[in-house]
């Protein structure tokens, strides 16, 4: 199974590279043509956005999104057509109350899609991330990965379904989720649910909710870390690999700092 | 030169007694082979004495000259000079090697060490264990082959330079090859003043890096305490002689029937 569709560099310098923001309530529709290579940050994800994607035939796009803002009741819908490439890089440092929902058709035969989330809920927060993959043609790829801390009273909930539709032979798809758990007071939640209707086809999921293991933090401290030092190093290792996907160096730096301040 | 001290140590886990009084001593200049049957304590009292919170010391003590082993934190003791060379080392993903080292030496210095400074050592120490330099710019141990974890204990090792090393089954997973560069850098700290007290079961790392002292755990307890020329006499005839001149019946290993047998579907684990 392919893990990872990362545009290469080559392929970063000669595609359009281009940022989008989109108010509240805005709905936006980017299309690609066919054989098309693009990578596109949102800078802004506002509450009620709506974010329409169509990939056409072999077309490639990296999207990544920063969140700082509210994004409640926003919608991410992706529609790939034969051998379309697409990967989502989504890091979310906002406050309050939000519910994203994704979905990723996956209509053409040899389209792949690799979503990644890394989610950062603290005080009263109370998220929810629904992402749903539909594997709708044969030999299609999809892994949804999606991290994230949950601190003080705050909520965080990974939920949604890949589905597996009949005549979808010989795909593969996965879904990992977890969630750290720093605190007694907070709820965290990994519901991960796969739906099959088809044979040859290739499935699993992984969810792991929990406190940073015993065996980490003994082994970090065992290195002369004090126990603040080793969790903030487990917690950084757990968002940071989500700055990957960010092509301007100025934004991966803003996460770090996101990271650290938040922490 | 610092001595590690232990008094009638005894512990247990999850309420079994493992450890039923332990007296050992050793000084910063010695190399001690610990030898013994599995699962008759010695990778216990080497967690015991690195603070593992899995086991509970009910009764004894640990001293490293005056300072009081068990009442320190685990990374006071690191700070302290002592260092556990993983049997097992955990993988961390998304830790980095490196971010982790540098985090590792400033805890033990008195001031941060500057990149420059940091990068020269990890390049010394990298080639002087001939490790692929990119191990260090991989998340901590996650992937690595278990000769690459192994090497990666001993590059902590090289990095932190405690007074006192107490290496467990370092020498599992490594090739020919690899053994001889680990006993070489193993010999090369012996000679600056490192202590070791090293658990293998194989007598060629000590062919290798030459023991001044071997000890053996039976029961939870050390019965022997001499010459390593136990050593060639263990690999040669096993513990049988233990029964016959010590009077010492070898408890056998219990191993518990797995709770799960069954395959499940997918992942799901509940860290505690």
């Amino acid at each position: 199974m392919k893990k990872e569709f990362l545009l290469h560099e080559s392929e970063l310098k000669e595609s359009e590279i281009f940022t989008i923001s989109l108010n509240e309530n805005e709905k936006v529709q980017i299309t690609t043509n066919s054989n098309d290579t693009k990578c596109i940050f949102v800078s802004d994800f506002s509450n009620g956005s709506i974010l329409n994607i169509d990939l056409k035939e072999n077309s490639k796009m990296q999207l990544s999104f920063l969140a700082k803002r509210n994004f409640d009741k926003a919608e991410i819908n992706v529609n790939l057509e034969k051998g379309a490439h697409f990967t989502a890089y989504f890091a979310d440092f906002s406050k309050d109350k939000e519910k994203l929902k994704v979905a990723i058709n996956l209509n053409g035969e040899d389209s792949a899609a690799h979503w990644h989330l890394a989610s950062l809920s603290a005080n009263n927060d109370n998220k929810e991330f629904n992402i749903n993959i539909n594997h709708i043609a044969f030999q299609t790829t999809a892994i949804s990965d999606n991290y994230g801390v949950c601190k003080d009273q705050s909520k965080l909930v990974f939920s949604g379904c890949s589905a597996i539709y009949k005549g979808s032979h010989g795909s593969h798809t996965r879904q990992n989720s977890k969630i750290m758990v720093f605190d007694e007071n907070c709820d965290a939640i990994a519901r991960p649910l796969l739906k099959i209707d088809e044979k040859d086809i290739e499935a699993s999921h992984g969810a792991v909710v929990g406190r940073i293991p015993e065996e980490h933090l003994f082994y970090l401290t065992s290195r002369g870390l004090d126990e603040s030092e080793a969790k903030r190093l487990i917690t950084y290792g757990y968002l940071k690999p989500i700055t990957r996907g960010f092509f301007d160096e100025s934004v991966r730096e803003e996460i770090v700092s996101l990271i650290e301040r938040r922490m | 030169m610092a001595k590690l001290i232990i008094k009638d140590l005894h512990a247990e886990v999850d309420g079994k007694e493992i450890l039923k009084g332990i007296d050992l001593t050793i000084d910063q200049k010695e190399t001690v082979a610990f030898l013994g049957p599995n699962g008759h304590g010695k990778s216990t009292l080497l967690n015991i004495i690195i603070g593992h919170p899995r086991y509970h010391v009910t009764k004894g003590s640990i001293f490293l000259d005056d300072l009081n082993v068990l009442e320190m934190s685990v990374d006071q003791r690191s700070k302290a000079g002592l260092f556990l060379g993983m049997q097992n080392p955990v993988e961390i993903p998304g830790v980095i090697n490196s971010d982790f080292l540098r985090a590792s030496v400033n805890a033990h210095g008195k001031k941060p060490i500057s990149t420059y400074n940091f990068y020269k050592i990890l390049d010394t120490s990298t080639k002087e264990l001939k490790m692929p330099f990119d191990l260090a710019t991989r998340s901590l141990n996650e992937g690595f082959s278990g000769g690459e974890k192994k090497r990666n204990e001993i590059l902590q090792l090289l990095m932190l330079q405690p007074k006192i090393a107490l290496l467990d089954e370092i020498d599992s997973g490594l090739d020919v090859d690899a053994m001889q560069t680990v006993a070489d850098v193993i010999k090369k700290e012996q000679e600056k003043g490192m202590g070791f007290l090293i658990i293998s079961h194989y007598a060629r790392l000590f062919e290798l890096i030459q023991p001044t002292r071997a000890i053996v755990m039976i029961n939870g307890k050390i019965v022997i305490d001499g010459d390593p020329s136990y050593i060639k006499r263990i690999d040669q005839t096993g513990y049988e002689f233990i029964k016959t001149e010590f009077g010492i019946e070898i408890d056998k290993d219990e191993i518990d029937m797995n709770k799960v047998s069954l395959g499940e579907c997918g992942i799901k684990e509940i860290i505690r």
